[in-house]
């Protein structure tokens, strides 16, 4: 089921790339140094595509992570141990941010893909080598993409901030708990268990949604 | 036998010293916010010399080796000024605010090192 989704999505994708490719490959008066430069502009929402997709298919695994982890904390009575598992939590989750960071692969090939979108609509804009019903075409086809890929970059943005939000959870809890063991106070460290054991339930739900809303450009 | 035993335990103290002067490997993350959010006139930003893109509404999350890395901002002249220093730990996160409507910016850590001369300039995640 989830392969013919993505078959579906990489089918829908490859038409949108042909919708796009194919529009401005039909323009009788493109010079071969002007389509090159048409190609290269589409490199980058490709590959940032490619790598928004790779990340959704990937991140749902490492949510699963978080949720059996979370299962082991709740069923755990023994503190040390469940220190050790939030410390496996919080690489789980630093594994996600680190994917999503501001200065990470898919920030710089979003922006670079935005960049590029951006410089080619406003050539179109001026180009006066087409009808205009043609440059209207290309330029709403742009228009879109660019909309897509903004929009694929704001749900990282919110993806990038729970992330955030999680680990500092994950990392206070954990102090909290360090302190707790150090007066042996044994059993509040437990009721904070408990506590952080729902914050991740919520927290795993909210990222299931977040994530499965991202959508590559191009879809 | 002594000798050996001896030689044994001298390897131990140095393995021990060096494993305590190497730093602890792996990747953390710095949150740098800065207060207003919505200044237009935002300094620029350095970690220590890699200049960082325009902070995005004001907030920004950085992934960083672990290690300690030195905040700074450009002041008149272009000079850098140091804002505070930032410690990065392994899988963890470092939160820093600029309040950058005073000149130059100030950094408010959420968690400042808790010894040392630079303490109240240095934040910790």
């Amino acid at each position: 089921m989830i392969g013919s989704l993505v078959s579906l999505s990489a089918v829908k994708r490859a038409a949108a790339v042909l919708a796009v490719v194919g529009a401005i490959s039909s323009g009788s008066m493109w010079a071969e140094a002007g389509a090159n430069a048409d190609a290269d502009a589409f490199v980058p929402v490709e590959e940032y595509a490619r790598k928004v997709e790779e990340f959704t298919k990937n991140a749902p695994n490492l949510n699963k992570k978080i949720e059996d982890g979370t299962k082991v904390i709740d069923n755990l009575a023994d503190v040390p141990k469940a220190r050790s598992e939030i410390e496996q939590l919080r690489a789980v989750v630093a594994d996600l941010l680190g994917r999503v960071s501001d200065n990470g692969e898919l920030a710089r090939l979003g922006a670079k893909a935005l960049e590029h979108s951006r410089n080619k609509l406003k050539v179109l804009e001026q180009d006066t080598r087409f009808k205009p019903e043609e440059r209207q075409f290309l330029a709403d086809h742009w228009r879109e993409l660019i909309r897509q890929t903004e929009r694929a970059a704001e749900d990282l943005d919110r993806a990038r901030l729970e992330f955030a939000e999680l680990l500092r959870t994950l990392q206070t809890r954990e102090d909290f708990i360090d302190e707790l063991l150090q007066i042996r106070r044994a059993a509040e460290a437990i009721k904070v268990l408990r506590q952080l054991t729902s914050e991740l339930r919520d927290a795993s739900e909210k990222l299931k949604t977040l994530i499965g809303g991202i959508k590559p450009p191009g879809v | 036998m002594r000798a050996s035993a001896g030689r044994l335990g001298s390897a131990g103290l140095l393995a021990s010293a060096l494993a305590a002067c190497i730093p602890e490997g792996g990747t953390g993350f710095v949150q740098i916010k800065t207060v207003p959010a919505s200044s237009v006139s935002q300094p620029s930003l350095y970690l220590d010399s890699v200049k960082l893109e325009p902070l995005k509404k004001g907030a920004a999350v950085l992934s960083r080796k672990a290690g300690t890395s030195k905040l700074q901002a450009e002041v008149a002249g272009g000079q850098l000024a140091l804002l505070c220093d930032i410690v990065v730990k392994k899988n963890r996160i470092t939160t820093v605010t600029i309040s950058i409507v005073e000149r130059p910016p100030r950094c408010q850590c959420t968690h400042n090192a808790s010894q040392g001369s630079q303490a109240n300039r240095t934040c910790i995640g």
